[in-house]
């Protein structure tokens, strides 16, 4: 009765019931969130191995046998911001292109605009399985155009360097519908006048687009910069089922890491240890982003 | 020379909507242009024709003698104003001015001689590096101009460009604009719904409804002899009062006449009404043309006073006799004058207008 009363008294009527209507999501959030990342985290503190489960505690042992592996930091750290900045930056350019291009009235536009969207419905993983088809070296329809053509076919996804491009393709064919629509709202929000005066003013497309359109636009595209940025730094799903982050752990970026160190050899405690680095950097790439593109903002207004 | 020539321009929105009408007009080299008249009638669409920012569904628009009706906005030399100013928000003053000479590839040193003359014409001096966020709507409202200036273009167009003005300021920038005609004299279109503007600003007035023109012509022939009723009720403040009366002949003399009313039809207007004897038509009375308990006028008739308007410099009664209602403005503010009182109208009989009840069109 006396903690009811307590609730009572230090909460207005309003403020109980909006705790009420926050519970629900409060209890899930700690579930399935704060809870395992606590887990998660106390594991990182531990040596915990699927054939050594007695969870001793090392420190930071493991954070450190993270920070000074090869593989982490000559191959996984490099190939998750390449990925991370070469995925945003194309499909920057041409979603950027596509919501110019759809962002004038012309006939069959509501058709075009639908067809664009269908990336986005498709999940990841079927993305990901398409391109490998499309891919494969013996049934591959890239080999057999190529081969019509006269090219040599290739073992695409046997090289470094061109599975990673496929990644990144893979990954583009996703993310330009959506930055395309993103950007074709941002487009279509904009005042009308200041490009009707400057189309009297004579000024050309390019001026248009560099001194007028950009800089109305800069909020939606710095938004969509920094949430996709941190979204493909946390990429798995198309890597895992193209490459496995093949050939020999040459693509692997950093989610495929902490998952294969935890899931496939079976050591939890680094594995966590890896996560949690992941998400640190990530907090701070994501804010310097932020502060970075946000100052550029706000100078040119 | 820059003489603007609208020949039969027409524009329709879509299959419907037929917004401009068989607009006939030329504008005359350096001449100042006022378009009014009420909401939607289409004053903006015919200027934006005229800037290429809208395409024409048929007729011929001329600017200094070539036919620019296919010709894109930047290739006609107009320069607009536009109802929000559309000012680059993320730009400085100065490069919001710079702009558009910019785009033509100006040196800079010539860039800033144009700016600086352009500033002190408008007084923009210190706001130069300001964004236009920072500054007040009349300060908007002068970079707007001073961005038309600095390309001294052929043609000048306003939309509306004093509408989101307080009152005061409005009346400062229409002197500013006035001020602005004397020292660069430039063929101009104004666009507005204010007939104060339009008055004061035109050498000649373009009044528009419905996409039609009803009638263009000097301030003081749109105000003294308004083709047509809407004309007449529209240009004037407050609004001409209007009613049916009838016409007869007396004695040698045409009578207009209703119940409660009667007045002398004047030599200027005899012939023209002869035809109407014994028809009725519509008289049209400026408020501050009748005048109140005078004794050297013809009196017209009497009427009760319903509200009384005390402004110090002049009077507004709103009258009634019968089912006649009328405005009477100009009333000495010393006049003591009560509601319910009876007073004596007359009117100078020259000062009636009159109109064909079916056409509206004025008969003179
Ligand atoms: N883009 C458009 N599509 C369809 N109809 C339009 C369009 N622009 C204007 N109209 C219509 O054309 C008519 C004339 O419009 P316009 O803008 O020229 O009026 P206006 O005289 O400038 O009125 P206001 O004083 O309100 O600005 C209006 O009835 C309007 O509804
Ligand atoms: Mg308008």
């Amino acid at each position: 009765m006396s903690w009811r009363n307590a609730l009572r008294n230090s909460f207005g009527e309003q403020q109980r019931f909006m705790l009420l209507l926050i519970a629900p999501a409060v209890t899930l959030l700690v579930l399935f969130q704060a809870v395992p990342i606590f887990i998660g985290g106390s594991a990182s503190f531990r040596d915990w191995m699927l054939t050594n489960p007695k969870k001793t505690w090392v420190g930071l042992a493991q954070y450190i046998s993270v920070l000074t592996d090869p593989a982490f930091l000559e191959i996984v750290l490099p190939n998750t911001f390449l990925f991370m900045f070469a995925s945003v930056t194309i499909s920057l350019a041409f979603g950027m292109a596509l919501a110019l291009a759809l962002n004038r009235p012309f006939r069959a536009q509501k058709v075009v605009q639908t067809i664009l969207l269908l990336p986005l419905m498709v999940a990841p993983v079927i993305a990901a399985i398409m391109m490998r088809w499309m891919f494969n070296d013996q049934f591959g329809i890239v080999n057999v155009v190529l081969e019509t053509l006269g090219g040599e076919p290739r073992a695409w996804l046997v090289d470094r360097w061109s599975a990673f491009a496929i990644i990144v393709l893979t990954d583009c064919w996703l993310w330009i519908p959506w930055f395309a629509l993103l950007l074709l709202a941002g487009l279509q929000s904009l005042p009308k006048s200041p490009f009707e005066a400057a189309a009297i003013d004579g000024t050309t497309p390019w001026r248009v687009f560099r001194h007028l359109t950009v800089p109305m636009l800069r909020p939606v595209i710095i938004v969509c910069i920094v949430i996709r940025s941190i979204d493909a730094f946390r990429t798995f799903d198309i890597v895992w089922a193209l490459t496995g982050g093949g050939p020999a752990r040459q693509t692997e970026l950093f989610s495929i890491y902490a998952y294969e160190t935890a899931f496939v050899f079976l050591d939890f405690g680094k594995g966590s240890a890896a996560a949690i680095t992941g998400g640190l950097i990530i907090l701070v790439v994501g804010l310097l982003l932020y502060r970075i593109l946000d100052h550029v903002r706000k100078v040119s207004l | 020379m820059s003489e603007i020539v609208l020949t039969k321009l027409n524009k329709h929105y879509g299959g419907m909507h037929h917004a401009v009408r068989n607009i006939d007009l030329t504008i005359g080299d350096k001449e100042f242009i006022t378009l009014v008249g009420p909401s939607g009638c289409g004053k903006s669409t015919t200027l934006r024709m005229i800037a290429g920012l809208e395409e024409i569904t048929s007729g011929e628009i001329r600017i200094g003698g070539t036919l620019v009706n296919h010709l894109p906005p930047r290739d006609r030399d107009v320069a607009m104003v536009f109802q929000n100013y559309a000012l680059y928000q993320h730009m400085s003053v100065f490069d919001n001015l710079a702009f558009g000479l910019r785009n033509k590839k100006v040196p800079e040193a010539e860039i800033k001689k144009a700016i600086r003359n352009a500033a002190d014409i408008l007084g923009l001096g210190e706001l130069m590096q300001r964004k236009p966020r920072q500054l007040s709507g009349g300060q908007q409202q002068r970079v707007a101009l001073g961005r038309c200036i600095v390309r001294n273009p052929k043609v000048f167009l306003f939309d509306e460009p004093l509408s989101n003005l307080d009152a005061k300021l409005r009346i400062q920038m229409r002197v500013e604009i006035k001020r602005l005609r004397a020292r660069v004299p430039t063929t101009s279109v104004f666009v507005t719904h204010d007939q104060v503007e339009a008055m004061t600003l035109g050498d000649r007035v373009v009044v528009m409804k419905d996409g039609y023109i009803q009638q263009c012509g000097t301030p003081l022939q749109v105000y003294g002899e308004p083709a047509n009723k809407f004309v007449a009720g529209f240009i004037g403040s407050p609004s001409m009062n209007f009613f049916e009366v009838g016409i007869h002949a007396q004695d040698g003399e045409l009578i207009a006449q209703t119940p409660f009313l009667r007045a002398r039809v004047s030599e200027r207007y005899k012939a023209a009404l002869a035809a109407w004897n014994g028809r009725t038509v519509i008289l049209g009375v400026r408020p501050e043309h009748l005048r109140v308990n005078a004794s050297d006028v013809d009196p017209i008739g009497k009427v009760e006073i319903e509200v009384i308007e005390q402004l110090g410099s002049e009077i507004l009664l709103e009258t009634r006799a019968g089912d006649l209602s009328m405005t009477v403005a100009r009333v000495n503010p010393q006049l003591p004058v009560a509601a319910g009182d009876v007073i004596q109208l007359s009117v100078p009989s020259d000062q009636l207008h009159f109109f064909d009840p079916e056409t509206e069109s004025a008969i003179r």
